[in-house]
């Protein structure tokens, strides 16, 4: 087991101008679990590519533990991966298909087979151990990759996409047994996805990429609760964070975010860090959709409310994703199911709960919070 | 034999007209096959019977007897442009494969420099028939001093554009991800062609094996141009002064009818042994 460190790392192909990683720069800590997400393109791959030896590093360094291992071949790096589509060996059996890393590194034959026993029976795929790929299922296939990635015991696990070809039900089965392996090991792992469920649930921590550069790194809570700027608040959290735009007014020694269709009251908390904003006209209001409340109680005591326009109702059991109409703004609003009363194409009041807003710089994107920005490299 | 009948029953009217268009179809691509096995057997009066006749009516082994043993009196036997066959042919079969698969792995999976324009070349060498380039070809092994040595056949059937171009389509069909899990796992560059990528380039190879078998066993051309010592010519030559030349035609005839069904049964057995495979590939690779 080791930590990994990443110093100012990119990666530019000849035939692009930009980098496709830009200043990567980043410690794992050993028995990390450290999720890459970020939409397609955004360089997660690469990184992940470039830590195992299989992509050149245009500048920058990449330490496993203490060594330096820019020039490392893939097989001198201790590392295991798992590939999105298993890339098993058609040819090979299960068996040999898990021990041929051991194989070509001079394992004693004794050696080999209590390893792979082991993973095996800690995967469940004993029984198929004698089978060829291509007669097992596409879960049990990805469980073959992980057996073979356990048996090298390697200092790092790399995971590319490795649930993103199993169907929804298998697929958060084997999320679970993921979490329960890296507990078990705890081997440092660095797992690639473009899924931000996957990344909320495993990741002790989560890295948001984004056109190759790293726009946060911290717990999921973290970016969750915090996200350091608008592209992170959009990402994570399904539905998707509400975003307006607008600007803060003071009136009254008050503030309020307005623009045409709202006026809302902005918590005191917010004042001396919003005053300090570069700008205060041009700000994007993100609010997630838990936080706008339908609860009489509460519409009665807050003045933090619009009236809107019931466009969709999307029941998804225990909630209801109601999609709200209000001039040109849309947003969507997470309730409880005990409070769906609503009828479609009808008029709502939805309260704002604004002490769990968030205030984006409409240029930059940066969250206005001081706090929130800590996690952003 | 009930489930066949029923099958039958099954069928509609259109795959009914289908079926027995096809099998026509089969039959009349058979009818060559047909007459070179029925031909070689036929005693002399038969062969030059007229009108000819499809089927042997009186089987004999009399074109076999004179093809190995009368020949054998002449300055070069039979048997020596058999022997030159068998050596050229396989060596050449082994070299291609060799040569090609190695190739097309590299073009495949790797990443270089200049590689479009070793492909757009390769594609270019696929529009030339073997005619056209003889004369660079002679030029070349006569250059090289290779006249009338083994190596004068073989050499201009290594370059294949064909083996390459074939063998190329396949690999390209093997996951990068496979290649990379090897270099990840340990395996050296040699490990990973040959355990890892050419188990599953199989059908590929035997796609090229069969292509490149019937062009050497069948190819007159190095015998006619670059060999000029009659000893270093191959049977494809023989056959054909056999039913043209110095020969006398007449005679000749039924060794040729004989001659002609030896070239011609390797051919077979290999296909029908292989004929799955070479299907596959021709799928995967897109050509027809």
């Amino acid at each position: 087991m080791a930590s990994v460190s990443f110093r100012h790392v990119f990666k530019t192909y000849r035939s692009e101008k930009k980098p496709s990683v830009n200043d990567f720069n980043l410690d794992i800590e050993d028995g990390e679990f450290l999720v890459l997400v970020g939409p397609s393109g955004c360089g997660k791959t690469t990184t992940l590519r470039m830590l195992s030896g299989l992509e050149d590093i245009s500048d920058g360094e990449i330490y496993i533990g203490d060594r330096f291992i820019n020039y490392v071949s893939p097989k001198d790096r201790d590392i295991a991966m798992v590939f999105q589509n298993y890339a098993l060996y058609p040819n090979l059996t299960i068996y040999e298909n898990m021990a041929l890393g051991l194989k070509l590194r001079k394992t004693a034959k004794h050696e080999i087979d209590m390893r792979v026993k082991k993973a095996a029976r800690i995967l469940e795929i004993t029984n198929y151990l004698d089978k060829k790929p291509n007669q097992l299922s596409g879960g049990q296939k990805q469980r073959v990759a992980l057996g073979r990635a356990i048996v090298r015991e390697p200092k790092v696990f790399l995971m590319d996409e490795p649930l993103s070809n199993l169907d929804a039900k298998l697929r958060a089965q084997t999320r679970a047994e993921l979490i329960r392996l890296h507990q078990e090991l705890g081997t440092t792992t660095v797992y690639v996805t473009h899924d931000q469920t996957e990344a909320m649930t495993m990741g002790t921590r989560i890295v948001v990429m984004k056109d190759g550069v790293i726009q946060q790194a911290d717990t999921p809570q973290r970016i969750y609760q915090h996200p350091a700027n608008q592209f992170v608040a959009g990402f994570i959290g399904s539905p998707a964070m509400n975003f307006m735009a607008g600007s803060i007014k003071e009136s009254e020694g008050r503030l309020y975010f307005d623009n045409r269709r709202v006026r809302l009251r902005i918590p005191e908390s917010f004042y001396a860090e919003l005053r300090e904003a570069p700008s205060m006209r041009n700000v994007i209001l993100g609010i997630r959709p838990e936080h706008l409340v339908s609860d009489s109680a509460w519409l009665q005591a807050n003045d933090n409310k619009v009236s809107a326009l019931i466009d969709i109702k999307e029941h998804m059991g225990a909630d209801t994703y109601l999609y709200l109409n209000f001039g040109e703004t849309s947003v969507v609003a997470r309730i409880d199911n005990s409070e769906d009363n609503f009828q479609l194409k009808s008029n709502v009041e939805i309260g704002f709960q604004m002490e769990k807003a968030h205030f984006f710089d409409a240029e930059t994107g940066a969250n206005l919070r001081t706090d929130s920005r800590r996690g952003q490299l | 034999m009930q489930a066949l009948f029923n099958q039958i029953r099954r069928l509609t009217l259109f795959e009914v007209a289908l079926l027995a268009s096809l099998l026509l179809l089969a039959a009349f691509l058979a009818l060559p096959i047909v007459f070179i096995i029925n031909h070689a057997f036929k005693p002399y009066n038969e062969l030059f019977q007229f009108p000819p006749t499809f089927l042997v009516k009186e089987p004999t082994l009399s074109n076999f007897y004179d093809l190995f043993l009368r020949s054998s009196a002449s300055i070069v036997p039979f048997s020596r442009y058999l022997f030159n066959s068998i050596i050229v042919t396989s060596i050449s079969l082994f070299a291609v494969i060799v040569s090609c698969s190695m190739a097309a792995y590299v073009l495949s999976k790797y990443r270089f420099g200049l590689k479009k324009a070793v492909m757009a070349m390769i594609m270019l060498s696929l529009m030339f028939a073997p005619e056209t380039v003889a004369i660079p070809r002679y030029l070349i092994i006569s250059w090289l001093q290779i006249n009338n040595t083994y190596f004068g056949h073989i050499l201009p059937f290594i370059a294949s554009p064909v083996a390459v171009f074939l063998m190329k389509q396949f690999v390209d069909q093997i996951p990068n991800e496979l290649v990379e899990a090897a270099k990840v796992d340990g395996a050296s560059e040699v490990r990973i062609f040959l355990q890892i990528v050419m188990p599953l380039a199989m059908p590929a190879l035997a796609t090229i094996a069969i292509i490149t078998f019937q062009s050497v066993w069948s190819d007159g051309q190095a015998s006619t141009l670059f060999m000029q010592d009659e000893t270093m010519k191959t049977l494809p030559y023989y056959i054909t002064t056999l039913t043209s030349g110095a020969n006398n035609t007449v005679a000749g005839q039924g060794m040729a009818a004989a001659a002609g069904l030896l070239m011609f049964l390797p051919n077979l057995m290999i296909f029908l042994f292989a004929q799955k495979r070479i299907m596959e590939t021709m799928v995967h690779s897109g050509v027809k």
